[in-house]
């Protein structure tokens, strides 16, 4: 076993840290989330010229043919400066939609412009149940001559607004008992008539929409991977990004520890340091523990997919661990912080409604162990 | 990164899990089992030399001291599948080894670390008197120095092994003049010696620890660890190896209670079909992977030549937290039937739960409690300040 990043991996950590922390500090967090568009087109081409976008995109289609694990530690360094936008609709969601289940065609039509920048991805998949099950697709896409028509509405669709392309989650076969067969997918361009964009306003600031297609004409060449067999794709998708999203965890849980421990250090009462105290020390050792069980949880489940090992069960593990170890370590971040820590000013606040809404999305703990029961044959 | 074991301890661990497999018998657990998992049984004993024979024991020792120059990945492993199949604690070969591997003299290497790798002597720990628990720079036992051998005087309690151990490691006060870490050593000392009254203390869990007293004891010069009062230094030491702790006993006992769940019918359905059971048992499953992580982390850490610091603190506190949970859980799954003791009508799992539901209290205390732990991890780990 080996625990450590490669060298390269450890540059680009590097490196991401140093741009992130000039381009991302935390006032332009602040201002992103205020802002109605929610990233800055300057920033994200620069990101896109360091060769972010297409981090795990193949050569060919002029990525950089990168492993997932390099991406988690690009991520790592985004939770870390709590950077919102539409990168992991983009290059984690929608590119690994795109990298799992498009033909040559489609890849060659879509990636290139994603890895130069000029194109934004997302995924419609959820819809009003609010969870990931295969039971709560009901968007209609029915043949008629050779397009399809797409009727229904997503909620919860990360950064639509700005997104060029959705890949959308549509039942077209009959439901079975598991609702796993009969949905598939489509690659929709936002600019078809019939869609309509309606932002939500979200605790964390971060933008997602209600997309409704009404009447949307989908030629059949959209179609994604298999008429009828999406669910197998969006569920191995789901479990990626759900590392993926847990390797952001690992940046932020770092950055929480990184305010409050120094804090305590310096912070005096009763004529000595608050981290002194023994109460605060274990909140502190609690964080650590959190800290690095939700990092180790992660890297192994992303070194798996790296290494195309069977990667189901541990996915499942970190998202259901990371989610719980996150809001936690956050919330003993602020008991340390004390009043400070409440403050709008303050940092802390960012990563505590972070860590909420990586919670809440693709599957919150109790989603992901039930997920792990499935595994354990129960 | 890399999370699998790699070929060639692959190959290892399957030759040890074929060992396992024919050579314990239900006389051997059940022996292990009446002596608090304490290695020194006469059966165990047996065991272990056939088990050390292939240098299981101590893989990552060098050769010369009859280990294979193995990984400590290997060792770790081996230790986690020990604990799996039947659990047995080797003071001597697991705490104490290691440290006189890492401080002791040429000779005190040459004389202990060869038998030690062959399973042949056990020691006991001796560190606990009742005015130094948690604080155990607060030792009082008395080592006065007389020629070529010190004099002892003293008491020491919950000294576990002390009745099936041949020696005990002993920590002794040698200048009650100095500072405090700078008035310790460390000794091993043969049990037998004329002298030492071994009285044993039943816990609830039934199994035996005993109080110690050395009444004008003689112990040779040559007993000496390492150097003249550094024995605190050494202590910390054999301390930080005894907290890597092995979770393989309480694994298998998570994974019967698992097998339970699919095996007991409810309302006219498997308990494996309760999505609370199903909870309860997902979130043990993902705190065992955390903890394999983070087990298997301080031998990366070993293998890579440094010393564990706060990790291992981290683990061992982890460990023994899950370890009630899993009993816990047990209690609450098996429900009415989880009070009831082996040899009991209807006990169910053989009444295991309710004897680690016991049994489990223990493991957040010993080698320092999970407060303690704590403590370690924000003042080595965090560097908080200690006033």
């Amino acid at each position: 076993m080996d625990y450590e990043f490669s060298k390269t991996q450890k540059i680009l950590k590097d490196e991401a840290h140093r741009f992130l922390a000039k381009e991302c500090p935390s006032d332009v967090v602040r201002e992103m989330a205020e802002d109605e568009i929610g990233y800055s087109r300057d920033m994200w081409q620069k990101m896109a010229e360091l060769d972010w976008m297409g981090i795990m995109v193949p050569e060919q289609y002029d990525g950089m043919g990168g492993s997932f694990l390099d991406m988690t530690a690009l991520l790592s360094e985004m939770g870390y400066h709590c950077m919102q936008g539409p990168y992991f609709a983009t290059v984690v969601m929608g590119g690994l939609c795109i990298l799992e289940a498009a033909n040559d065609t489609q890849k060659a039509d879509i990636l290139p412009p994603v890895c130069r920048g000029e194109r934004l991805l997302s995924v419609a998949w959820v819809e009003s149940d609010g969870t990931y099950n295969p039971e709560g697709i009901s968007m209609t896409a029915e043949l008629q001559g050779d397009e399809y028509l797409l009727n229904g509405t997503k909620l919860f669709v990360p950064y639509a607004h700005v997104a060029d392309r959705l890949v959308c989650a549509t039942r077209t076969g009959q439901r079975t008992d598991d609702n796993h067969s009969g949905i598939t997918l489509f690659v929709v361009n936002t600019r078809q008539p019939g869609i309509s964009i309606e932002p939500l306003i979200t605790m964390a600031g971060d933008k997602q929409s209600a997309v409704n297609f009404k009447n949307v004409r989908v030629s059949k060449d959209n179609l994604l991977g298999q008429l009828d067999q999406g669910w197998g794709v969006l569920k191995k998708v789901l479990l990626m990004a759900a590392v993926a999203k847990c390797a952001e965890m690992i940046g932020g849980a770092q950055k929480a520890m990184d305010m409050a421990v120094p804090y305590a250090k310096g912070r005096e009462q009763f004529g000595r340091p608050v981290g002194a105290f023994q109460a605060v020390q274990h909140h502190c050792a609690n964080m650590l523990t959190y800290s690095d069980t939700l990092k180790f949880m992660a890297y192994q489940a992303a070194w798996r997919i790296s290494e195309r090992l069977p990667f189901e069960k541990e996915a499942s593990m970190c998202k259901a661990w990371g989610s719980d170890a996150y809001r936690r370590l956050v919330a003993l971040a602020h008991q340390v912080v004390g009043g400070m820590g409440f403050m709008e000013e303050y940092d802390l606040q960012l990563y505590f409604k972070h860590a909420k809404a990586a919670e809440q999305v693709l599957g919150d703990a109790d989603f992901h162990r039930e997920l792990v029961a499935q595994e354990m044959q129960m | 990164m890399d999370f699998e074991f790699a070929p060639q301890e692959q190959a290892v661990l399957k030759e040890v899990r074929a060992f396992l497999k024919s050579e314990i018998t239900p006389e051997l657990k059940a022996e292990s089992l009446a002596i608090g998992y304490c290695y020194g049984g006469e059966l165990g004993r047996k065991f272990v030399h056939k088990f050390a024979a292939n240098r299981w024991l101590v893989p990552n020792w060098p050769e010369k001291y009859g280990g294979m120059g193995a990984s400590a990945m290997l060792t770790f492993a081996i230790k986690e599948e020990l604990a799996y199949t039947m659990p047995l604690i080797f003071v001597a070969a697991h705490m104490a080894g290691p440290t006189i591997l890492h401080f002791g003299s040429e000779e005190i290497k040459k004389e202990w670390l060869l038998p030690i790798a062959r399973g042949e002597v056990e020691f006991a720990l001796g560190y606990t008197e009742p005015w130094a628990g948690s604080d155990l720079s607060a030792l009082k036992i008395d080592a006065v120095g007389q020629g070529d051998h010190f004099l002892l005087n003293g008491q020491k309690t919950f000294n576990t092994h002390t009745h099936v151990a041949d020696y005990h490691w002993l920590a002794t006060i040698t200048d009650p003049d100095a500072k405090r870490y700078q008035n310790m050593s460390m000794m091993i000392v043969d049990l037998k010696t004329p002298g030492i009254t071994i009285r044993p203390m039943i816990t609830m869990a039934g199994w035996q620890t005993n109080e110690v007293f050395y009444d004008n004891v003689k112990v040779p010069k040559e007993c000496l660890v390492g150097d003249l009062n550094q024995g605190f230094y050494y202590l910390m030491a054999a301390l930080d190896y005894e907290r890597m702790f092995p979770l393989g006993h309480y694994r298998r006992l998570f994974d019967e209670i698992v097998q339970y769940t699919r095996d007991t019918q409810v309302n006219g359905q498997p308990l494996s079909r309760d999505p609370l059971i199903r909870q309860k048992m997902a979130q043990l499953s993902i705190e065992l992977e955390a903890n394999k992580l983070i087990f298997f982390r301080l031998a990366h850490i070993i293998d890579k030549g440094k010393i564990p610091n706060y990790e291992t603190s981290m683990q061992k506190l982890f460990a023994t937290e899950l370890a009630q949970k899993i009993a816990n859980t047990g209690m609450d799954v098996l429900g009415l039937y989880a009070q009831l003791k082996k040899g009991s009508q209807h006990a169910a799992l053989q009444g295991q739960i309710e004897h680690h539901y016991r049994w489990s209290v223990v493991e957040t205390i010993y080698a320092g409690t999970s407060e303690i732990q704590r403590n370690i991890m924000a003042l080595r780990g965090l560097k908080l300040p200690s006033k």
